[in-house]
Parts: structure tokens; sequence; C-alpha cells
């Protein structure tokens, strides 16, 4: 018998499918390109022929694979492959297969062809599966048959959009480690267990929120790079069973994580945002009667929460959601680390004595970068260096913007006279985004009060907040 | 010869009396104690004490006079005891209760540093609106009648004062023309 020479292995990663998983798989598949290399070394893989337009792969690459011994017994026209402790028997012009005590019909008989033996490829999906033996499986793009790693397999992915929400399902044979490694919306990473035997879609019609899913190198495993659109907010990765499964949502629930900021700072809508009820703890603000500015900014706080959520989608923070007083630096660092388009302080003002009544919105001036410099020809400005402390009045245009916006909405809707100032506020030292200190209204204000303690006040407040807030998104350049 | 010797003594002893004579005759008078440099020129003099307007969103001025103190301590003092006696006329007394100085000093950059008493942040009440009001109608009141002040750093109780209620820092020093 003369064993067909062996063919290079491709340049590109083999692409193998169980027909199991690529029947029911193959369907998600669109357009299938080039993929690259692995940095890991391509699982072995033997090519198949076609036989009157089925694949068959032959004897030789099969023991191969498998690490088989061959034995041609040509009195009764049959191949004895064996393996460990198994045995094939293969016999020409007949599509049974003996696999060690079991007799399998292929769909075509057994063919010979250029003095070799060749098998319908079906036959990698009935053989044993044991831990001596290795597994095989069919890639029908590259027309392959390769033997799976020890990482198990992962099947085509399956991909399920819809204008909210998309889903990617991967079957995993067995299911291993999966995690996300990259999570900006250009390059989202995932990387599992397991060989990909499947196609991938080069690209989805749009609207989409996956836009494009290709393989990436992987010293382990496979990894996945995703193109998500600019839509999506939040994702969630999950395992069941034996599937793992990533969603992508426009509206992201408490569930779902964020994904990474991508692109230089600058103006943005207001995706994330940070409301802070002033005072708290042994500090109660401003006391009138039984009304405490520490409650109120805590209340308010919550409704405003509810009210952002629902009209921009924003995903809202709050520095504090109980009556205790933050440590020094703590609202700072909450609004930092969340990378907060917005901080909102939330107070009530007070001022014994006076007529005093309404809103003021304090906002950081915009002193950075005001100092005059030297212009004189081959000397370079001094470097000026911004605090740390005052970081926030790198936002102050923007600041400034957002409450020119906020008190006309404010006043418009009876919670003025409204009043900006700019100063930076205490709450807003060290914050590194456009932020306000809001004073609600005027405690010490008979007629605020009554309005603020009114039925629906806060309510009516935080409506208001939102809907300047809204209105800025809608309008901002 | 001996006449001529007894009016050569006698010359010299009429001369020596003469001398005598001069000698007590313009011999100065001791000069009195000088008094205490702050007694020294105290007088009254007119100020300008800076109060809230009672539209609570600005500052009024009252004339009033002081007894003029002789060091910039007492001067300080005297402005900011009458600050927190509180306005006689149409303005709303924002400094808190019971403020009164503890030490002054003016350095030769225009800082004045005023460390007050505890009261000063123990008393307060109010929001940002009263917090700023407070701090403007001090340094308005120590900047027109001080003179030299530039800045203004506020310390309470011989600390750093973060801030008056948690609004407005005081971490740093306050520039005068930084008031509206």
């Amino acid at each position: 018998m003369i064993g067909s020479p062996r063919v290079p292995r491709f340049g590109s990663r083999h692409r193998g499918a169980r027909t199991g998983f690529a029947a029911a798989f193959l369907l998600a598949a669109l357009v299938v390109g080039p993929r690259p290399l692995h940095a890991a070394d391509p699982p072995p893989s033997e090519p198949v022929v076609s036989l009157e337009g089925a694949p068959y792969v032959s004897g030789t690459s099969l023991a191969r694979l498998l690490g088989a011994t061959r034995f041609w017994r040509a009195d009764v026209r049959k191949l004895v492959i064996r393996a460990g402790s198994h045995r094939l028997v293969l016999t020409l012009d007949n599509p049974f297969v003996m696999i060690d005590s079991r007799t399998v019909r292929m769909t075509g008989p057994v063919r010979a062809l250029a003095g070799e033996v060749h098998v319908p490829v079906t036959l990698v999906d009935s053989l044993p599966r044991e831990a001596g033996l290795p597994r095989l499986v069919f890639e029908p793009r590259s027309r392959r048959i390769v033997r799976v790693p020890s990482g198990g397999v992962i099947a085509a992915p399956r991909l399920v959009q819809s204008e909210a929400t998309a889903r990617v399902t991967f079957l995993c044979d067995p299911l291993g480690d999966a995690r996300v490694i990259g999570r900006s919306r250009a390059h989202f990473r995932l990387r599992m267990d397991g060989f990909l035997a499947g196609l991938l879609p080069d690209s989805v019609p749009p609207p989409a929120l996956i836009q494009t899913i290709r393989e990436i190198p992987s010293a382990t495993g496979t990894g996945f790079e995703l193109v998500i659109g600019a839509d999506a907010q939040g994702w969630r990765l999950t395992r069941a069973g034996d599937r793992v499964i990533l969603e992508i949502v426009k509206r992201p629930g408490t569930e779902h994580e964020s994904f990474a900021p991508e692109g230089p700072p600058g103006p943005r809508g207001l995706r994330v945002v940070v409301l802070d009820p002033g005072h708290g703890g042994e500090d109660a603000g401003v006391t009138v009667g039984s009304t405490s500015e520490k409650r109120l900014a805590l209340a308010l706080a919550g409704a405003l929460k509810n009210e952002l959520e629902r009209r921009l989608h924003a995903r809202v923070f709050l520095t504090r959601d109980h009556d205790e007083a933050p440590i020094e630096g703590r609202r700072a660092e909450i609004a930092n680390r969340v990378r907060a388009d917005l901080v909102l302080s939330l107070h009530f003002d007070g001022v014994p004595g006076t007529r005093a009544r309404g809103v003021t919105a304090y906002c950081p001036p915009a002193t950075f970068g005001a100092r005059e410099r030297p212009s004189l020809p081959g000397i370079a400005a001094p470097l000026e260096i911004l605090p740390w402390r005052d970081v926030a009045t790198r936002h102050a245009v923007r600041a400034r913007d957002i409450a020119e916006t906020l008190l006309a909405v404010l006043e418009l809707r009876g919670q003025g006279p409204a009043r900006l100032r700019e100063t930076l506020p205490a709450p807003l030292l060290g914050v590194n985004a456009p932020g306000l200190l809001l004073e609600c209204g005027t405690l010490t204000s008979p007629a605020d009060l009554e309005r603020l303690n009114g039925p629906g006040g806060l309510a009516e407040l935080a409506a208001a907040i939102a809907e300047g807030l809204e209105r800025w998104q809608e309008e901002r350049p | 010869m001996r006449v001529l010797r007894v009016l050569v003594i006698v010359t010299l002893g009429i001369a020596v009396l003469a001398s005598a004579a001069w000698f007590f005759a313009h011999q100065e008078e001791p000069l009195p104690a000088l008094p205490g440099v702050d007694s020294v020129g105290a007088g009254v003099q007119s100020v300008q004490l800076y109060f809230a307007a009672a539209t609570g969103d600005s500052l009024v001025f009252e004339p009033r006079d002081v007894v003029e103190g002789g060091s910039l301590h007492d001067r300080v003092a005297s402005l900011i005891l009458e600050l927190e006696r509180g306005p006689r006329e149409d303005g709303v007394k924002v400094l808190p209760q019971g403020t009164a100085l503890r030490h002054a000093y003016l350095d030769d950059r225009g800082l004045l540093i005023v460390d007050l008493s505890r009261a000063f942040q123990q008393n307060f009440r109010g929001g940002s609106g009263a917090e700023q009001l407070a701090v403007a109608s001090l340094v308005r009141t120590l900047a027109a009648n001080v003179a030299d002040v530039r800045q203004v750093r506020l310390v309470c109780g011989g600390a750093p004062l973060a801030s008056l209620g948690g609004h407005l820092p005081l971490d740093r020093p306050i520039d005068v023309s930084d008031l509206p």
C-alpha cells in the first residue's frame, strides 16, 4: 500500500467542526475570511479528498492522527487500524465499518484511490470517546481532519442579535475556562479553553451591537476579538451547562459590567453620573425644624438616580447611600474611579436671617491655562503645573455649560430663582470630571421649605434636574 | 604782691561759683516715663464693616467709629468684635456667634494670617450661601481696614481650617481681589 504524501500544514489555523456541531451552528456563519496563526502550535491535521462530492480521508491519515497501526489484508480487501485497545475494520466498497464490537454504517462506501483506502469523514464522529483515543473533528472549510487538543473543542459560536441585545453562545466540550481579557468596544477580547472547530462570521449586517468577531492568537486555548457598537453599554459573561454565553446590551442592569473607556479625554455624553448627597453622619448640614439637609439630600439622590437611569440610560453612582459622612477624599475617589462624566454634589442652602431662596450652582472657575505666557521667540513657555486639588478646573467650560442649562430648566420648573457662581467648591477638590455643587433649594426660605416638604416636592425637583441634564445631553455640541 | 594773690583767689572763687550756678541753672529735668505704645495715639477711627444684605446674595457695608488699637492684633480684634456684634443698620450678621481673634500676623507680601477662636467653626450654621457670606464679610472687612492686606488665610483654634461648613475650601489663602 502506498501512503499518500503528507500535505504541508496550512499557513492558517485549521478550521474543523464536528459535523454534528456544524449542522447546528453553521447557519449563523456568514462569510469566512483568512484567520491568523495561533501563537500556540496548531493541532495536528490531515487533508481530506473529495470523491463524488463527498469528503473522504485516507486510511493512512486516519491512522496517523490516531497514532494507530495499519494492517492491510489483501485477501479480504480489508484495512485494519489498531489504536491501543481499539480496532477499526474497513472493507473496500462497503459502507459498514467495524469499530471494536460495533458496526457503523457510513454515508458512503470505503473507496480505493491511488492505491490507498479512503473512508468518509463521517467516521470520525463515530469513533469512541475515551481517554486513550485521540479525538478527531472535520473542519469543512479547510477540508482537514484535526486532532482535538486536550483543552477540548469549541463549536462555531451562535450569534443572535436584536435591537437592544446581542448574544453569542459558545458550545464547549468540555466546558473549560472562559474569561474576558479586554473590555474596550473596539477590542473586546475573550479567551476560552479549547480548540475552535467552527466558522466565524467576518461581518454582521447593521444595525448590530456586535459588528465583527474574529479569532486572535492565544498562547493556550482560543482567543476571540469582537468589535462592539457604540450603542452597547454593558456586557455579561455567563456559563450554563456546556455553554458560555456573552451578552451585550444597550441598557445594562446591575448584573452587567461596563466597557473600558476609549479614545482621548474629551466631551461625551452623560454615561456615568456620580451623585454626591452632601453631609451625612454627625454633619447634618442645614437644619430647619425637623428638616435636615443630610436626609433631604440623600432622598433627592435616590429619586434622581432613578430619573437619570430612566431618562439618560446613564450609570449612576452615589457617594453614600445611607446616613454616613464619607471620609475625606472618598467622594473624589469614587468619581475618579468610575470615570464620571458628571459629578453632582447635592446640597440644600440656608442663610439665616435673610430672604435668600431658590437654587445656586457652584462650578469650577475656568482658571486653568488662563495665565499669560511669554511670547518671546525662541523661548519655551514655562510648564504650567495644575495641582491635583484643582483638577476639576480642567472641565470648567463643560461644567458651566451644564450648569447654565440645568439652572434654566430649574427656573422654568418653579425651583428658582437660580444663581450661578464660579467658585471651586470643596466637594469637587480632586475630582477629575465636570462637576457642580448644586444647592437645590434654600431651607431657611419658608416657601422653599414648604415646597420641598410637600407631597411630590422632591420628586418634582429630581425630575427637573434630570430634565435639565437630558436637555443638555440633547443640545450639547 | 599779696594783694594780687588775694585778687586771683577771689576771682577764681567767683568763677567756680558762677560755673556751678550756670550748671544747676541749665540742668534738664528728667523726662517722665513713656506710656505704653498701645495707648499712644489711641483714638476713634471710622471703619467699614461688611455684613450680608437682607437678600442673602451680597454684602452691604456699614461705617462705624471704633477705638483704634495701636497694634495689628488690636486693630484686627476690634474689627472682628464689631462684625460679631452685628449690624446697626440694614445688614445681617453672618459671622458665627462667639468668633474672636486669637492671633494675627501680616507678612511683607500682604498675607494676613488670622487665627480665630473655635467658635468660628463650631457655631457656624447654614449652607454654602451663608458660608460664602461669612468668609466674604470677614475678608472684605479686614482688607478694607488693614493696610497692605492682599490675601487672608483663616486658621481656627491654631489649626488649619479646610472648610467652614464643608462647601467652600479654606485650605489656601483667599485673594482679596477674588471676592465678589
